[in-house]
Order: C-alpha cells, then structure tokens, then sequence
C-alpha cells in the first residue's frame, strides 16, 4: 500500500504492546532516516489505533511534509485526520499561500507557547475521540530556543498532553540534541523508540 | 497551631479557559476590575468573551457592554469572526450593548467635559440600566476614553468609586477596560493612576518581545477577595475564545516587555 518506502514493522509492534493514551514516545532516529522512522511511527498510530492528530512542523514546512506523505501513498482522508501546525513557513516569503486548509501556521519556532496554545485549540476542535501530538523534531527547535528553555518547554509539553490523555510523540536527531535536553527527554518520556543508530550493510 | 479560615467569597466564574483557575474559581462576585492593556493585547476580546460565557452558563446570566471606543455596529462585527459569540446573543436580550455616545446625548452630556452633576447623572444612568436589565456582568470599553472627559483627578475617583460600590450592590461583576501605552513593571495600569487603586483586581495585558516576534501576555496583579497566581500567562485569541497557558521562566531572559510609542 505505502510505496517506494519500507515501514520498520518493529516500530508497528513496540508501539502495540507499549503504548497507551497517556504515554509519551521519544522517537530517536538518524539524518538518513528520520522520515523512514518518522512515518513508521504515525502510520501504525493512524491504522491500528485509528488515531487522528497534531503534527508540528519545525523541520519543514507543512506543505511539504503532506507531498510526502502523499507520495508514499497516504490518501487525502488520511491526511485530513491530521492537523499541522507549522513554524517553518512564516519566515519564508509565501510560504504560507498553500492549498491545504489543515496548517496553522505560527510565525516563529521560537513563540513556543504559542505552538502550545495553538495544539489546545486544534485538540478542543477535534472529533477524534483518540488523539496524538507528533513533534518534529526536537533538534529543529534547538535551533532557535536557548537549551533549558526548551527543556523547560518539553516538560511542560509532555505534562500537558499527558494530562489530557493525548499520545505525546517527540521526534530527535540525538547528536543534534543539546545534551540537556536530551536528558531531560530521557526523564520525562515513558517510552522510547530507538533508531538515532543507522546500520550501513 | 494557626487556625486557618475556610471562608470563601462567591465567584463570578470567567468561563474563560485558564483564567478561573489562575483566579482560583473565578472572580470574587461583585468586583470592579480592571482589565488594562496595550493596544492589540486581546482586551476588549477578553471581556466580550466575559460577557458571552456568562450569557451561556448554565444559569444564564443577563449581560451589558458599554463601548465608548468604538460604534457598537463596529464592536459587533469585529467579536463575530470568534465562535464564542453569536448574534443571537444580542438579538435575544442576553448581551446588551450600549453606544456611549448615544448614553451621553441621551442624558444631554454632549460636552468636552463633566462636571460633578454630570459625574452622577452618568453613574445614575448606567445603574438605571444594570437594574432594569438585571446585569450581573458588566464591561465599560474604556473607562479611559470615559474618563477623558472627567478633568479632575477626584472627580474620577468619586466616579469609579461610586460606580463600583452601586454595581457590587447589585450583584455585578464588572470589568472596566483601561488602555495603556506600556504594560513595564514600573508602568502605571491606568491613564489616570486613580484607576488602579480603586479597582478590586488588575488584569494587566500586553506583548513580550522576543527576539523580534510579539507574544500577547496576561498577568493578575491584584484581585481583592481570592488567592491568585501573579505569573505571566502567554495567551492566544483564537476562534473558540481565549487561551492561556504560564509563560517559559526560561524565556524571560530574553522577553522585553513592549512599550508602545515608546
């Protein structure tokens, strides 16, 4: 069904036997694999557990992300369970003229309340009874935030969903993770899907 | 060991997500507070949503907006773009809005500026309307432009003074929006200074700068008759009404409170 792309199966297997509502999943995963692990990730969440969601955008932009998606064979109804919001296209001239209805844009990765704010606002609007947020990616936002504030952030973040009962899924590259928040993330998640080691055969 | 009370004050519960629970249940019932902020700060979105979740409770209540800043017309197709708010509300008596300008022409106060017979023929009019609505809930958009016309600094007193102790006698909550030109530590929450202290609360509203993007802000400084927190709240206007949520205490270090046109 999904083509030119191989899903991790044992992404698909660890999140049934681990996962419940109010878990919080650290995805590790590596530059070369990251949209691999990536839609191994939320596909599963989407099929098996029939979930809809939040996908923050602070890698790239939304637009692209669904062509992507798209292309390894999601349909528009699936993409249409997903609401992005996206930090990326603000800071790029027309970035946000795009046709999908579901992106919320928010003008900065550094307004990190305000990408909070916004996730409360698209989960109050949702009619899925079983929802997740999906962070991509942790090592974007270090980019632009100083290291304890986005510790600080991602505790907040991960308390906030799982008060909620909503999945928390948090995407990083681990070495371009500030150690801090690494830590921290190591701290705070219940569980932890490990693919920051790409084997080259 | 210290006796501690269990005496609590009946709240007037904002409905506005976040906000009672920084108030600790909502606020204490018959309070004058004042909502100051800078301009483009969620003020008078704020109190429009004040009045439309006390309309919708579940013991609804009766509700009245007094704009001085801006045609009532104006008012209402700008608060319709939010979800909150239906023109039913209007329509049906629920939320009633009130020209200023039309107030003052009614009472013959087309002036530059109010004596202290007008002062009370003012404060007459306004709780002739609040009693003869029934209003609990109660919003002056502004008090600031209102007082404009008051020129003495006890004359202003006097009237918010009065004004509130007539409202809280009749069971009204009211928010009294006051615009600022900067929302620092060291600023004053009113144009006048006498607002502020004769107010039972402070809601104090503005933007965080950091690093060149504005992040809208709310803050209780003060509110008589409950516990609260004092913390900075980021907040957002969105559809459904307002959101807060505590501001990152790591983000203060490089937040600068913004001051407008200064």
């Amino acid at each position: 069904m999904y083509t030119n792309l191989v899903l991790d199966d044992r992404i698909a297997e660890q999140l049934a036997a681990d996962v419940s509502l109010n878990s919080s999943i650290q995805v590790r995963c590596g530059n070369s694999n990251a949209f691999n692990v990536t839609a191994s990730t939320l596909i599963p969440l989407m099929q098996m557990f029939e979930m809809g969601g939040v996908y923050i955008c602070a890698s790239v932009g939304a637009a692209e992300r669904i062509e992507e998606f798209k292309a390894i064979g999601l349909t528009d109804e699936d993409i249409s369970r997903i609401q992005f919001v996206d930090l990326v296209s603000s800071g790029i001239l027309g970035g946000t003229d795009v046709a999908y209805t579901n992106i919320h844009f928010v003008d900065s990765p550094i307004m990190l309340e305000s990408v909070l704010l916004r996730t409360l606002y698209i989960l109050r609007m949702t009619t899925s009874a079983r929802n997740f947020v999906f962070l991509d990616s942790v090592n974007a936002l270090a980019i632009y935030n100083d290291d304890r504030m986005l510790a600080e952030y991602l505790h907040t973040f991960i308390n906030t969903f799982r008060q909620r009962e909503v999945l928390s899924v948090i995407l990083n590259v681990p070495d371009q993770t500030p150690p801090l928040v690494l830590a921290n993330l190591d701290l705070y998640c219940t569980d932890l899907i490990d693919r920051g080691q790409v084997l080259i055969n | 060991m210290q006796s501690t009370s269990n005496y609590t004050r009946d709240r007037c519960v904002t409905g506005i997500h976040g906000l009672d629970e920084i108030l600790r249940g909502g606020i204490p019932h018959g309070s004058t507070v004042l909502a100051a902020g800078t301009c483009g700060s969620g003020k008078t979105t704020l109190a429009m949503e004040f009045l439309v979740r006390g309309a919708l409770a579940k013991f609804p209540e009766s509700c009245a907006h007094f704009t001085a800043t801006e045609p009532s017309i104006k008012l209402l197709e700008n608060i319709r773009q939010y979800a909150f708010f239906d023109m039913k509300m209007v329509d049906s008596g629920k939320i009633n809005v009130f020209d200023m300008d039309v107030l003052y022409s009614w009472l013959g106060l087309d002036k530059a500026s109010f004596d202290l017979d007008d002062v009370h023929a003012l404060i007459k009019a306004i709780i002739n309307i609040v009693h003869e609505i029934g209003a609990t809930r109660l919003v002056i958009d502004s008090v600031t432009t209102l007082c404009y016309k008051i020129k003495s600094e006890q004359l202003i007193r006097d009237f918010l003074f009065t004004l509130g102790k007539k409202l809280a006698s009749l069971g009204c909550t009211t928010i009294l929006i006051s615009e600022i030109t900067s929302a620092t530590e060291n600023a004053h929450w009113s144009s006048f200074g006498v607002e502020e202290a004769i107010a039972d609360g402070i809601i104090v509203m503005g933007d965080v700068e950091r690093m060149g993007h504005l992040l809208r802000f709310l803050q209780v400084v003060k509110m008589r008759g409950t516990s609260h927190s004092r913390a900075k709240h980021a907040i957002e206007l969105t559809p459904l009404g307002v959101m807060l949520t505590p501001m990152l205490k790591w983000g203060a270090q490089h937040d600068k409170t913004n001051k407008v046109g200064g």
